[in-house]
């Protein structure tokens, strides 16, 4: 169970005027699974490379256990990683992919084999270690990458978009997989990928990135309640952002004055965001609007409807028993509970 | 017209020069080893050149003197390119000049090769005076004898110059397409450099080298040119022999310059199918 | 707190030292690398301008022309050898790519049953040595009044250089996408207007890489030459062993730069289809 830290880590790369990775604190508590979560070229891959020893930093520390590791190469590190593409070594069989970490610190043979199958059986995959690669499906293959990685026991697991490469069904399969292996056997671990619902299922706590710098970090439901920006809102799927001026309790927007919930921010400008399934149908209290029904689509479970306030476009999710209510052109009421309203700052 | 017969008709001039000249060629010359040619009137098919190319022993000196040229120069040439492309693929200063070195030694034929070498490795050339220059040694005879030698030395060395270049480029295009992932993968496992280049990147560019290996080691294995220029007279290559054989006064050697030749031939077919079996089984991949 | 602050600088200033090292040890290997790649060339220039250059002296204590003087002398034989070359490099470009260029086609989009037989056949000539297959074909060139005249020389260069513009021209092929062709037709072009406005321009990167192997190992032939030509066709490479042999160096070298000039310019000419040449490089024994 290793205590990671990330301190005020740099790293710009050459021929380049900013940093991909610019002064990044981040902490990753022992045992758990944090996720680095952000678009392409946002600079988590290039982290993960920075903490794995594949890459040096321009300027920061990165300390395990409060060690700082930063002299220490890579392969001395004991951090092991699964990359996107499986990487297995085509011309070694299954097991002597998995054996690989454990040959290269010149560990017996026998030891070797020991282990081999105690990970495959831990992986689900028994049997398998005569197998070549390429006999193998896109999920064994992967669950074989994994296998690679825990072998060695490292002290951080290192996940690079694991699930992105693999079909839907298999997605949540070897998600399962590396949720209870990672509780199971208490490994820190950081997770890469731009796929918020991937961070949101597997980890403990998520890191948002953008442009090389940390937005947000914290438990996955807080990112849904109260983002910390507008960028961090909108990669989580919030859909409507309200610009507002906020005095104390209430907001003046566009569309009228809402009444929120008193927050951090009283004063100055500000973006609302409701989520579309917290929006009501009809009148309820306060922040009642009148709205026109645009369009709607139904998406077997809910129907997602559009709709016009003040010339603003607002989206709400509803439950499918309710979709006739939504016929093009009709004027409704809606509320917007002000618990459900949340401030961003501007 | 059926496209079978379009793909046919577009092979035929290709099919038709292999054919007349290349496998007619062979097929003559193995005809005219039997000693039959009707064409100039031998019409009695005998063995004689072959049993007095297998109880030749200079004929088996030249066999395992090309032998030995072909498997030496391709090897030294193999290490020497895996080694430069390795070093190719990195970014430094003077990368392009190199680059272009390697791509200008490309278009320089071997003939211009030997005579290089010729210039240069004498006991009075031109790298023996750079020697004396720094006082390493007196006169010309201080400096090792590498043309017309008895190891050879001279035409290995020029074979190496000439090959290592041509195989350096295909190596580093492969290392190029592979990518550094597994290199990545390996040492996050705790693979140092050596072990990363012993047990990923050799295993990974083998099949692609052994492709290249054996075309230089086919060309090396026949080559004529560089022998005849700086090689000993005697004894010397196999395809030298067969020239003097072939263009000597006495015509009754013919027959034996075919014979030697179509074993030549055949030999180095099978040095080939040999080396590329070998190479399927120790690299295992898909 | 402080001894960690210590071990940190030490381990700092240790890695610092690995760095350079290994900078030093770069520099030595491309430092060697650059010097092996050079100096074989060096004395071939120097030669050629060299009038007395006798050991122990590094560059030579009186420079003249007389060898150039020599070689652009229109009553001596260099101009009419380099002519002679040039005609049979050029006549057989021209023959290979015509008949190269639908056989990669047919090749480079299609499988057939018997394409393996095909592709073996066109690649053999790079196993097998070339003097087995010259010394059978000499004979019936003679009978056919092929044998010393420039069309006979071009015919036995085409052996050995129809493997690699096949093999190039099947690479490029393999890419090339005939829907562009279907799309012409369908707009109502003829087939000669397709071949010369859609097919030639989209493969020619692949033509002008397959044209410069062609033209350099007719170039380049000696044994081939020397075999069929009988004396009569005088290319420069005989020339340049003639001169090599007989101990001109002064004109050897002369002779030497001249015949390497038009690959290095072909190499600075194509440069940039050359960088796609790698692809081609990879494909090799595919």
């Amino acid at each position: 169970m290793t205590h990671v830290l990330l301190d005020n880590l740099t790293i710009t790369f050459q021929g380049m005027s900013h940093p991909a990775v610019d002064a990044i604190d981040l902490e990753m508590e022992e045992g758990k699974l944090t996720a680095l979560l952000g678009p392409s070229g946002c600079g988590k891959t290039t982290t993960m490379k920075l903490i794995a020893g594949l890459l040096k930093p321009s300027q920061g520390d990165i300390l395990f256990d409060g060690k700082s590791i930063l002299s220490v190469p890579a392969e001395k590190r004991n951090t092991a990683m699964v990359f996107q593409k499986h990487l297995l070594f085509p011309y070694m069989s299954i097991g002597e992919n998995i054996a690989f970490g454990l040959r290269m610190r010149r560990e017996k043979k026998a030891f070797r084999e020991q282990r081999i199958k105690e990970m495959l059986d831990f992986v689900h995959l028994p049997d398998m270690a005569r197998r070549r690669p390429a006999q193998l499906s896109g999920g064994q293959q992967q669950r074989v990458a994994l296998a690679r990685a825990l072998v060695v026991e490292p002290d951080v697991l290192l996940l690079d978009e694991p699930l992105s490469a693999l079909d839907a069904h298999l997605r949540d399969e070897m998600g399962e997989l590396i949720r209870s292996i990672q509780t199971k056997l208490g490994i820190t671990t950081l997770l890469v990928t731009h796929d918020q619902e991937e961070a949101v299922v597997l980890a403990d706590k998520i890191a948002v990135m953008f442009k090389g710098r940390i937005c947000q970090y914290d438990k996955p439901p807080v990112f849904y309640q109260r983002p910390a920006s507008v960028d961090v809102a909108e990669f989580f799927g919030a859909r409507n952002m309200i610009k507002a001026t906020m005095q104390g309790k209430s907001a003046e927007t566009v569309v009228g004055t809402l009444e929120v919930e008193p927050g951090e921010l009283t004063t100055g400008k500000a973006v609302l965001t409701i989520r579309p399934e917290e929006i009501t149908l009809g009148e309820n209290g306060v922040n009642s609007l009148e709205a026109k029904v645009i369009s709607k689509v139904y998406m077997g479970t809910h129907v997602r409807v559009r709709f016009l306030i003040k010339g603003i476009e607002i989206e709400g999710l509803f439950t499918k028993e309710t979709m006739s209510e939504f016929q093009e052109g009709r004027i409704l009421t809606l509320s917007f509970p002000p618990k459900s309203i949340w401030a961003i700052p501007d | 017209m059926s496209p079978k017969l379009k793909i046919w008709l577009m092979l035929m001039p290709a099919l038709t020069v292999i054919t007349l000249l290349f496998l007619g060629g062979l097929l003559l010359g193995l005809a005219r080893s039997f000693n039959y040619m009707p064409v100039i009137g031998l019409t009695d098919p005998n063995v004689d050149a072959y049993i007095k190319v297998f109880t030749n022993p200079e004929f088996y000196q030249a066999l395992g003197l090309s032998l030995y040229i072909a498997v030496t120069a391709t090897a030294l040439a193999t290490i020497l390119a895996v080694a430069s492309a390795l070093l190719l693929r990195e970014t430094f200063p003077g990368k392009r000049i190199i680059t272009f070195l390697f791509q200008l030694n490309l278009t320089i034929p071997h003939i211009v090769g030997a005579v290089a070498m010729l210039f240069l490795l004498t006991q009075s050339g031109f790298l023996a005076r750079i020697v004396h220059f720094f006082g390493f040694i007196e006169r010309p005879a201080g400096f090792p004898i590498l043309i017309y030698d008895d190891f050879s030395l001279g035409i290995i060395i020029q074979y190496v110059w000439k090959e290592a270049p041509f195989m350096g480029l295909i190596t580093l295009a492969i290392l190029q397409s592979m990518g550094d992932d597994y290199e990545a993968v390996a040492q996050s496992l705790g693979a140092n450099r050596w072990q990363r280049l012993f047990h990923v990147i050799i295993p990974l560019i083998t099949p692609g080298v052994m492709r290249a290996y054996v075309v230089a080691f086919a060309f090396t294995f026949g080559a004529f040119e560089v022998p005849y220029l700086i090689g000993k007279t005697y004894p010397t290559v196999l395809p030298v022999l067969i020239y003097y054989r072939y263009t000597d006064v006495d015509l009754a050697m013919r027959p034996e310059a075919m014979a030697m030749a179509l074993v030549l031939a055949v030999i180095s077919t099978i040095l080939i199918f040999t080396y590329m079996a070998i190479s399927r089984r120790f690299t295992r991949v898909d | 707190m402080a001894k960690d602050t210590m071990t940190m600088t030490s381990q700092a200033e240790k890695s610092i030292v690995i760095r350079r090292k290994k900078h030093v040890r770069r520099w030595i290997a491309i430092s060697f690398l650059m010097t092996f790649l050079i100096l074989p060339l060096i004395p071939l220039f120097i030669w050629s301008f060299g009038f007395n250059w006798f050991f122990p002296n590094v560059l030579p204590t009186r420079w003249g022309i007389r060898a150039w003087a020599y070689v652009f002398d229109p009553t001596a034989q260099i101009l009419p050898a380099l002519w002679d070359s040039l005609v049979i490099a050029i006549g057989t470009v021209l023959i290979s790519l015509v008949i190269g260029i639908p056989a990669g086609r047919a090749l480079g989009l299609n499988v057939f049953r018997g394409k393996r037989l095909v592709e073996f056949l066109v690649l053999a000539p790079t196993i097998v040595p070339p003097l087995a297959v010259v010394l059978g074909i000499h004979v019936v060139f003679l009978k056919l009044g092929l044998a010393d005249t420039l069309i006979g020389v071009i015919l036995v260069h085409l052996i050995p250089v129809l493997p690699y513009v096949t093999l190039v021209l099947t690479g490029v092929f393999a890419n090339y996408d005939p829907e562009f062709e279907d799309q012409a037709r369908s707009l109502g072009a003829g087939t000669i207007t397709i071949i010369w406005r859609i097919m030639i321009p989209s493969i020619f990167p692949g033509i002008i890489v397959a044209a410069l192997f062609s033209f350099i190992i007719s170039w380049a032939q000696y044994v081939t030459t020397l075999l069929i030509g009988g004396g009569r066709v005088q290319t420069l490479p005989l020339l340049l062993y003639a001169f090599a042999r007989s101990g001109d160096y002064a004109v050897t070298g002369a002779i030497s730069v001249i015949f390497i000039t038009p690959g290095i310019l072909m190499l600075l000419f194509t440069s940039r289809y050359l960088t796609g040449k790698n692809q081609a490089l990879g494909g090799i024994g595919r």
